[in-house]
């Protein structure tokens, strides 16, 4: 049987995935501006909340579990656009019939709402740059390579994991509270927003299968929150990538595109 | 066969007529959404779990503000399904065309959120009279003023759900108002941390006023006669207001023939 190249040799193989999706995240927020503002909110409502009930010397550290928060709350949105353009506006079948892939069409997800999270990731930057300066933890250029490759890692896995997630959820119904409960409580397993010495035993040794933890342990190190010689912040990097490489394998094999 | 004379619609019998059909109907669809259950305590449990980790102390407090949080995201549930019935289901105008009042459509809806998320809201009132040691005065005072807030929340999430014009812009929205007025203001913890300045704020939210008046209660604030009051009137005040203009609303925007 012909292929679809031999059939319409005109036919373009390669698109412009993330400027088409940057442009459609664009148009969304600049129709929605909520969609900026909530994301830059809530994470600030949460670290008001945080600082009034916590030592202030754990502010750094809050401010660092909210940016990874955020970058990790995008596999939520990803999981909602995603399910909302199957279910609602049936448009999957158009991008699994155009010659997008389902990697190039999971990036453009999950770039059109690293837009919306921009703002938010600034502001916290700077935050942090304020904060942990004062507080006798400055932002250098190994913290912000940590940071980097954290919130890289955190966006590519959690993207797939909500676009994993979304191509199993079969009504519009299902979207917000799957998105809410699994995201909402990966984030609260691992140490984002507490040292992880302040957890219990067990919560502890679960909180080690998650890539999370080692992005905020990395990050923790690197501003010296939490103490961590050289060797342990390798194995701290060596850990997140290989937890992020088993939940990307899973999530790649979960994620349906074009079959039924 | 009796039909309807040409040209006639069916007019509501009464006024509230339809609120316990309704009721139930809402009963046996929110029971079917098991996730939706699943995830009703999520945000009040980070909450508490935050709250247990870096400053056990104020785990009574917290626990009395999950109890007033939930009644209060019972609102946002309200916002959701109304949204979801109107915009993807298209059928509120099929409920509403027949004998069923509109304020019934949309209090039978809240009420019967209500009861079929009581069970998680009555185990952390539970959870808050044994932790805090609540006098049986006391955890009547939290019935009642979570029932003032429930009422209040359900009233703002309806009249919210006819502006949505789009599923998706929900989320952003709701969200961003069921925390600002549910997290930020003194609810998981004592109204004396709140900046003195902007206290009567926080005093004429329904939430942080309901959690300020229990806070008080348990000797965890200490408020004047003046701010009792402000913070009571304020509730009831805000709660009948919003409610009338829910019930307004309801009227209001439902599809003549």
């Amino acid at each position: 049987m012909a292929t679809v190249e031999e059939q319409f040799p005109d036919l373009p193989t390669t698109g412009r995935a993330l400027p088409s999706f940057g442009l459609v995240g664009w148009r969304w927020i600049s129709r929605n501006p909520a969609v900026t503002i909530t994301p830059v909110l809530i994470p600030f409502i949460f670290l008001y909340f945080l600082s009034l009930i916590s030592p202030p010397a754990l502010l750094p550290l809050e401010i660092v579990g909210a940016m990874l928060f955020t970058m990790q709350n995008i596999g939520s949105w990803v999981l909602g656009d995603s399910a909302t353009w199957r279910i609602e506006c049936s448009l999957q079948d158009m991008f699994v019939a155009s010659p997008l892939s389902r990697i190039r069409y999971l990036f453009g997800v999950a770039f059109s709402n690293l837009i919306a999270m921009i703002p938010a990731l600034v502001v916290l930057f700077l935050l942090l740059d304020w904060i942990g300066g004062a507080q006798g933890h400055p932002v250098t250029w190994l913290v912000v390579l940590a940071l980097f490759v954290s919130l890289f890692t955190l966006w590519v896995l959690f993207s797939a994991v909500g676009i994993a997630i979304s191509s199993r959820v079969r009504t519009q119904r299902e979207i917000w509270p799957v998105g809410n409960l699994t995201f909402t409580l990966l984030g609260m397993l691992s140490p984002l927003y507490y040292p992880i010495s302040a957890l219990p035993p067990d919560w502890q040794a679960a909180a080690r299968f998650l890539p999370t933890t080692y992005a905020a342990l990395l990050v923790q190190g690197a501003l010296g929150i939490t103490p961590a010689t050289p060797s342990q912040m390798v194995l701290y990097a060596g850990l997140l990538g290989v937890c992020a490489t088993v939940g990307l394998f899973v999530c790649l094999r979960l994620y349906r595109w074009g079959e039924a | 066969m009796r039909t309807d004379p040409p040209g006639e619609v069916l007019r509501p019998t009464r006024p509230f007529g339809g609120t316990v059909a309704f009721l139930w109907t809402e009963v046996l669809v929110q029971a079917h959404e098991s996730l939706a259950m699943a995830t009703a305590m999520v945000t009040q449990t980070v909450l508490l779990v935050f709250v247990y980790i870096l400053n056990p102390s104020l785990i009574g407090v917290a626990l009395i503000g999950a109890v007033l949080f939930s009644a209060f995201t019972l609102g946002q549930r309200v916002l959701n399904e109304a949204a979801y019935i109107r915009i993807d289901h298209k059928a509120n105008d099929l409920y509403l065309a027949g004998p069923m009042s509109p304020e019934g459509y949309f209090l039978g809806m809240a009420a019967g959120i209500l009861v079929v998320y009581i069970a998680p809201i009555a185990l952390l009132g539970g959870l808050a009279v044994v932790v805090g040691h609540l006098a049986l005065t006391t955890s009547l005072a939290l019935l009642g003023l979570a029932g003032l807030v429930w009422l209040f929340a359900a009233s703002i999430g309806y009249i919210f759900s006819t502006f949505f014009r789009d599923n998706r812009a929900i989320w952003a929205y709701a969200s961003l108002f069921f925390n600002v007025f549910g997290v930020l203001p003194p609810v998981f913890y004592p109204f004396g941390f709140f900046p003195p300045a902007l206290q009567p704020v926080a005093l004429l939210m329904p939430p942080s006023a309901a959690a300020a008046l229990l806070q008080s209660r348990i000797g965890e604030a200490a408020l004047s006669s003046g701010q009792a009051e402000l913070a009571l009137f304020g509730l009831v005040a805000e709660t009948v207001v919003v409610f009338l203009v829910a019930i307004f609303w309801a009227r209001r925007t439902v599809r003549g023939p």
